[in-house]
């Protein structure tokens, strides 16, 4: 696995213009609080963990997320969305390590 | 004697009651978790499985021709296993033939108990997603030895503590409460329609056969090998069950 | 009693016990983590010392017991209009008794159409849940709920 995988899916999967959708944002992530120790060595796992989720609509920001080290591995977010028309949906997520990586959907309503 | 088996496994998994209170999840909670499968994280694991089956088994028409079946057959190919396989006359799990299909493909296969391979596991059943559980016990003779070999891991007592898979499954038990879960019926929870499944308590997938490991652990039973003939026969056992309650089978699946 | 027969039987307590040890427990002896925080200066952070009123409009929900710590679903939806005049700015969610009791802080605008998280997170022991939103007039409303974790099963 090269890039962190990532899923982004809306619910429900055929919506209209104006209709609000579900949108699920899932990714692999350890989400290491900094306080569980190694089985191996003893030590403290150093924290790392998803600390900041932004979605974009034709790179607008319409929600930002400040998340920390409680949520649960491999973590999974929710929101509502109101959607405006064609375009394209980005998630950027940072983690408190320093790393960036973005998702991309394509919003396409039906009618 | 049943009173016996259950106070053993009671001792063996330490209950020394919390207070006397059994704590049991309401039907509100089970649906909040039921919730929880619309968005599993196993979804991004099953996704992976598909690339690395893609890389290295040529992809759904590359399993579908090494299994011998069109790949508009292949779903239902796949609800059947484990299944004996005349090519390598053994009863074999889908891992096993991926195995096998890698090798011709001049790849190192990737091990059974490897993260690769339980993705691939998981893309590869979730192939047959929404199919039934269609492993036949009767289908020849290999599949009736590995049916019967099954069956005696899952009822022969073993162990510190004189334990089987039945002390703890068998019909009169399931239901009862240890540790504050209820005992499940293998055939009713469709064990053998809904693994590999993300484990939450693990937050990774997991594969049956790994689940029947941690459970060995728990019981003071020495751990099968993943893959061996009586883990693929216990799987054989336990699948047949998931077929007789006619559970359909949904990849990826979620437990505690 | 001699202090080694003493020790013997804190050993045996211990090993008899140590299978279903309270999570409670463990987390005292646990490290506080990078980003400890109580419940108070978290709430003062958000609000500025504003009141934080209890409020129906805020929907929240939890298993009531969560079979396990590591996964508990949590969802939050807030009854608003989310217009521009009128919409929820923030959602915050909090374990009040883990280490760092923050979750999640969710920023919205009326571009969601309707307030509304969910995720999953982590407990490490049995505490109440709360949710803070924050409303684009100022208001600052809650909700919370108790959440019983059991460390059940066998493996």
């Amino acid at each position: 696995m090269a890039e962190r995988k990532s899923l982004i899916k809306f619910k429900p999967k055929k919506y209209k213009n104006g209709e609000i959708v579900k949108v699920n944002f899932m990714v692999m992530h350890p989400m290491e609080t900094g306080m569980r120790k190694d089985k191996k060595t003893g030590k403290l796992v150093p924290a790392d963990y998803i600390s900041e989720v932004k979605f974009f609509f034709d790179d607008k920001p319409f929600t930002t997320m400040q998340v920390w080290e409680s949520v649960s591995t491999n973590p999974v977010f929710t929101i509502n969305f109101k959607v405006p028309g064609e375009g394209t949906l980005k998630v950027v997520y940072k983690t408190n390590t320093g790393e960036v990586q973005e998702k991309t959907k394509k919003v396409k309503p039906k009618g | 004697m049943k009173t016996k088996s259950i106070l053993a496994a009671t001792l063996l998994c330490g209950a020394l009651a919390m207070g006397g209170e059994q704590f049991a999840m309401s039907d509100a909670d089970r649906a909040l978790y039921a919730e929880l499968l619309e968005n599993n994280p196993a979804e991004m694991d099953v996704e992976w499985g598909g690339e690395l089956v893609e890389e290295n088994c040529g992809g759904d028409a590359g399993l579908a021709k090494f299994m011998g079946v069109s790949e508009a057959k292949l779903p239902e190919y796949i609800s059947g296993f484990p299944r004996y396989i005349k090519k390598f006359d053994s009863v074999l799990g889908i891992d096993q033939v991926m195995q096998a299909l890698m090798a011709q493909n001049g790849h190192k296969p990737f091990k059974l108990s490897s993260k690769e391979m339980f993705a691939m596991l998981a893309y590869a059943k979730s192939l047959a997603n929404d199919e039934p559980v269609r492993i036949d016990v009767n289908a020849n003779p290999q599949m009736k030895a590995a049916y019967k070999l099954g069956e005696e891991v899952f009822m022969t007592k073993r162990g510190g503590r004189g334990l089987s898979c039945n002390s703890c499954h068998s019909a009169d038990i399931v239901g009862s409460v240890l540790r504050t879960q209820p005992l499940p019926d293998l055939g009713e929870a469709g064990a053998g329609a809904t693994w590999p499944a993300y484990r939450m308590t693990k937050s990774q997938l997991r594969t049956l056969q790994r689940r029947f490991q941690g459970c060995m652990e728990n019981a003071l039973l020495a751990v099968l090998p993943i893959g061996s003939k009586e883990m693929v026969g216990l799987e054989v056992y336990v699948t047949n069950l998931a077929k007789e309650k006619n559970k359909t089978i949904a990849i990826p699946g979620l437990k505690r | 009693m001699q202090r080694r027969t003493f020790l013997q039987r804190i050993g045996l307590a211990a090993a008899a016990t140590a299978v279903i040890t309270p999570r409670t427990v463990l987390a005292a002896e646990a490290p506080k983590g990078p980003n400890a925080m109580s419940l108070d200066a978290a709430l003062k952070a958000i609000t500025g010392g504003k009141k934080v009123t209890p409020s129906d409009k805020v929907h929240l929900k939890a298993p009531e017991i969560a079979e396990n710590g590591a996964v508990v679903p949590v969802t939050i939806e807030v009854d608003s209009p989310m217009t521009n005049d009128d919409y929820v700015k923030a959602i915050h969610v909090f374990a009040t008794k883990n280490s760092n009791v923050r979750c999640a802080d969710i920023m919205l605008t009326p571009a969601n159409g309707a307030a509304m998280f969910a995720t999953r997170i982590k407990l490490g022991s049995s505490q109440d849940v709360l949710v803070v939103a924050e409303t684009s007039k100022g208001e600052f409303l809650s909700a919370k709920q108790s959440v019983k974790v059991t460390i059940g099963g066998c493996g």
